[in-house]
């Protein structure tokens, strides 16, 4: 019996390390789906981005593009219509070829409603689209007016407007191409975890445990840079301080998605490296032109003096992020505006005295909502609220701190009579000022705030339109100047979102749009 | 017997209908949408009407009264069509059947709530006899002491701790998971440990269990410290009982007193306070699954509330309650086997 014992505990002892090859992720949870187009959450983009690639990419740890699984794109001068040339000799997994049929087949899947094989009356809603692209084949909003295939290997997307940006959404994650034979042979089971998703990408699917793991296995016939470990294993751990466990416990190789409180333990750990993601965020206070306090552009221009967000900024995220003027992330300075300060100065006599100015010498009483949940951009909210709040009383603001659940906070948000102040943000999908400033500032995004002047819309039509780098320029410096001042949304910080792994994992690189491929990484003397 | 169990089943039947009529209606009554909730940061007015209408979510709930002729094209007939062909629907965003979720998940709870249940009793049960055998002796303070730490301390943060000082630490115990990575095991019933065992892999078992350890203790600290004040209180007024005074009259050694006339009694408060604790595991197995990486129905149900899933929040919650069900019918039953007195009509 004790022979029995002590051999099932050798045993159990060696199962602890699986292939010295093997990479061990900690993910920040369970992916919701393994199909493309039909998710937004973080950690199905980051599997995904293993198997699948889009047709542009991005160089390593930066939002420049770069090609993917086309070679080479080009617009007309108008920027309505994009050609894209396809890279030649890739095969999917499964060994089916890579040509433009396929890229018809997954973009039609996305924006054509009736196309086939794309399951709407199975439950897919590929709401990305509509967010990115303005909708779907027949919607008046939509950006794609047409796909057409040139030859095999040759595709152009007819819009209905100029986009320059046009290439880096296709490029995003949430828009990998799938082996059309694979989609067709499992329907609508695709994507589950009781089917066999199917790409181009450097890894390639052995199986999904529910709750639990994604397991993958190296790709040796991909078209790049071949996978140097044999697999990676994408372990599904929701909380933060128990991936930081597992890191030091060495059970993971790599998480991300740590609070920024635990650089310290990162640090002090020989065992661990910590590792800083671009950052590609802005966190910010909205405040509601329906508030009629608030409606006085002087009391928001006070209150973004009265708020020490340097002071906010280095207390909460432990010198992981950084506080500024802009609604733009470090990364595309080149769109902000050399008029504009790099804040507001932090002087709370100033404020004080503009807000008696605007008539309100003994303050006055506003609702602040934070929210319930933790995000990269706010990973500790309701402290960092309590914070504002602080700063506010100095000057005469009582703040009556709010909040309630996290579907409603962001239903409330836009219904009558929506929030005085509150906090929100935003994390990029590609690297264009657009994506940002549409987000919050677009036709559709500003219900919050009830502020969308016509100059602020014409200047998104012109900023998307814009093809170079210096025309798009003096769009955005344009937008800047105009919600600087405005100051109904006061940004707070641009967060680094802290990464952490073993030493022994090399050429890591996280991207700033949130995944990327881990066909470079290797792991130099692991166990 | 047969009458009463037979007539416990057809009122659980009805319980369970009951729930999926309340529960479907609450989910949609509670504030936030399931598309506001899918949509995240990017919902907005447009986004959020066009996926509800995709969701078919726009629909009326029971009955569609604006079109009489098309009266039951409504999402509860909807559902219910689909509950009684056996179909529990599928995930909101994931696609993934309700009942095949269901299938991996529930034997993943059960063995942690068995486990935690064992380690509660192992614990909870010796502790609460010699609290009361011993009564305010030292080991009596110690034991309402353990008990007042099991029932105060969070469960978020007891979890948390063990697994930094024995995961990170001592390295005795993995940090969270239920098998190794690279452990591969076919599930027979989808307790690890058993599958193992089942077969002939006891390396596998051996690797579950030490994974099973620090959640079982964690979801188990509440129990424990309920079943110890239970089981000390209740033999406490069994042992002042007449027929204990006589038994110990007659010279009977106090261990047979003790272990055959006064805890059988003093069992039955306590065999009821454990069939409740199975109801409070599921609840309770939320916060220990999330932490300890458990794939159980406690986070994934928390997780659809949160994502307003209503297909998985309606699914899990109707097979809780018949769990709970099942549970209470076994408590009831066991009590005749408890007290002979005891007869079911």
């Amino acid at each position: 019996m004790k022979k029995y014992i002590l051999t099932a505990f050798l045993s159990a002892s060696l199962l602890g390390s699986a292939s010295a090859a093997t990479l061990v992720y900690g993910g920040n949870g369970e992916p919701v789906s393994l199909e493309p187009g039909n998710v937004t959450d973080g950690i199905s983009l980051t599997v995904q981005r293993q198997i699948y690639d889009t047709l542009v990419d991005f160089k390593d740890g930066t939002t420049d593009a770069v090609p993917g699984l086309a070679v080479s794109w080009r617009s007309n001068p108008a920027a309505t219509s994009w050609t894209f040339n396809l890279r030649k000799n890739v095969k999917f997994q499964d060994g089916t070829p890579f040509n433009a049929d396929a890229v018809l087949f997954n973009w039609n899947r996305f924006w054509d409603p009736k196309a086939d094989s794309g399951f709407r009356d199975q439950g897919r809603t590929y709401e990305i689209m509509g967010d990115l692209l303005g909708g779907f084949k027949g919607d008046k909003t939509a950006v794609i007016k047409d796909i057409v295939k040139l030859d095999d290997y040759t595709v152009r997307f007819d819009l209905t407007g100029g986009n320059s940006v046009f290439p880096v959404v296709a490029g995003s994650s949430y828009f990998g191409i799938a082996s059309p034979t694979a989609i067709k042979a499992q329907g609508t089971k695709y994507g589950t975890p009781a089917s066999t998703p199917v790409g181009t990408g450097p890894f390639s699917f052995v199986s999904w445990k529910t709750g639990d793991a994604v397991t993958l296995k190296a790709n040796m016939s991909y078209w790049g840079t071949k996978p140097r470990v044999d697999g990676v294993v994408i372990r599904s751990i929701k909380d933060a301080s128990q991936r930081l466990n597992e890191l030091k416990a060495g059970t993971i190789d790599f998480a991300s998605d740590l609070t920024p409180d635990s650089l310290a333990a990162v640090r002090s750990d020989k065992a661990l490296t910590a590792v800083l993601k671009p950052s590609f965020n802005v966190g910010f206070v909205s405040m509601n032109n329906k508030n009629p306090i608030l409606a006085k552009q002087a009391v928001r221009q006070a209150l973004s003096m009265a708020i020490n967000k340097k002071a906010i900024a280095e207390g909460f995220w432990n010198g992981l992020a950084v506080s500024n003027s802009s609604f733009l992330p470090p990364v595309m300075g080149w769109a902000n505006s050399k008029d504009v300060p790099s804040d507001y100065k932090y002087d709370p006599a100033a404020a004080k005295k503009m807000l008696a100015d605007a008539g309100y010498p003994n303050g006055f009483s506003v609702d602040f909502w934070y929210m319930p949940v933790s995000r990269p951009y706010f990973p500790t909210p309701k402290p960092i609220a309590e914070a504002v709040a602080a700063d506010l009383s100095a000057i005469g603001v009582k703040v009556n701190l709010r909040t309630e659940d996290w579907a409603k906070y962001l239903q409330d948000r836009n219904k009558e009579p929506g929030f005085d102040m509150y906090m929100i943000g935003w994390t990029g999908d590609y690297g264009d000022p657009d994506n940002f400033y549409g987000a919050y500032y677009g036709a559709n995004a500003s219900d919050d705030i009830n502020y969308n002047p016509a100059s602020l819309q014409t200047l998104l039509e012109q900023g998307r339109a814009a093809l170079t780098q210096d025309a798009k320029a003096k769009v955005y410096s344009q937008l800047h100047k105009l919600t600087y001042e405005a100051a109904y949304r006061i940004p707070m910080v641009h967060s680094q979102p802290l990464a952490a792994a073993r030493t022994y994992v090399k050429n890591w690189v996280p991207s700033p749009l949130g995944s990327e491929a881990w066909n470079k990484i290797l792991l130099v003397g692991k166990r | 017997m047969g009458v009463f169990v037979l007539r416990r089943l057809w009122r659980t039947l009805l319980v369970l209908i009951g729930i999926s009529v309340v529960v479907f209606a609450f989910v949609r009554a509670l504030p936030g949408d399931p598309a506001t909730a899918i949509l995240g940061e990017r919902a907005n007015p447009e986004s959020v009407a066009r996926l509800t209408k995709q969701l078919g979510l726009d629909k009326p709930w029971f009955l569609n009264l604006a079109e009489p002729g098309r009266l039951f094209d409504a999402q509860y007939p909807k559902y219910l069509g689909k509950v009684l062909s056996g179909d529990l629907d599928k995930g909101q965003k994931s696609q993934i059947p309700v009942a095949d979720e269901l299938k991996s998940r529930f034997p993943a709870t059960l063995e942690l709530s068995l486990a935690a249940m064992f380690f509660a009793l192992i614990v909870g049960l010796p502790a609460g006899i010699v609290a009361a055998l011993r009564r305010n002796s030292v080991w009596d303070s110690l034991a309402t002491t353990i008990s007042l730490v099991g029932v105060s301390m969070p469960v978020f943060w007891l979890g948390l701790l063990l697994s930094y000082y024995f995961a990170v630490v001592l390295g005795w115990f993995p940090p969270s998971s239920r098998l190794s990575v690279g452990v591969d095991l076919q599930p027979l019933t989808g307790m690890d440990v058993l599958d193992g065992l089942l077969r002939g892999r006891p390396d596998v078992s051996w690797d579950a269990l030490r994974h099973l350890v620090l959640p079982a203790i964690t979801l188990g600290s509440i129990p424990m410290a309920i079943t110890a004040r239970i089981t000390r209180s209740s033999l406490l007024e069994v042992l002042g009982q007449d027929y204990v005074r006589t038994a110990k009259a007659k010279g009977l050694a106090p261990r047979l007193v003790t272990l055959k006339h006064a805890m059988r009694n003093a069992m039955l408060p306590v065999v009821t306070v454990v069939g409740l604790q199975a109801g409070l595991l599921l609840g309770g197995a939320v916060l220990t699954e999330t932490i300890f990486s458990w794939p159980g129905l406690g986070s994934w149900l928390y997780d659809a509330i949160s994502g307003r899933d209503y297909p998985v929040i309606q699914g899990g919650v109707i097979f809780a309650a018949l769990v709970v069900s099942v549970v209470n019918l076994a408590v009831d039953l066991s009590y005749a086997l408890l007290d002979p007195r005891i007869q079911y009509r």
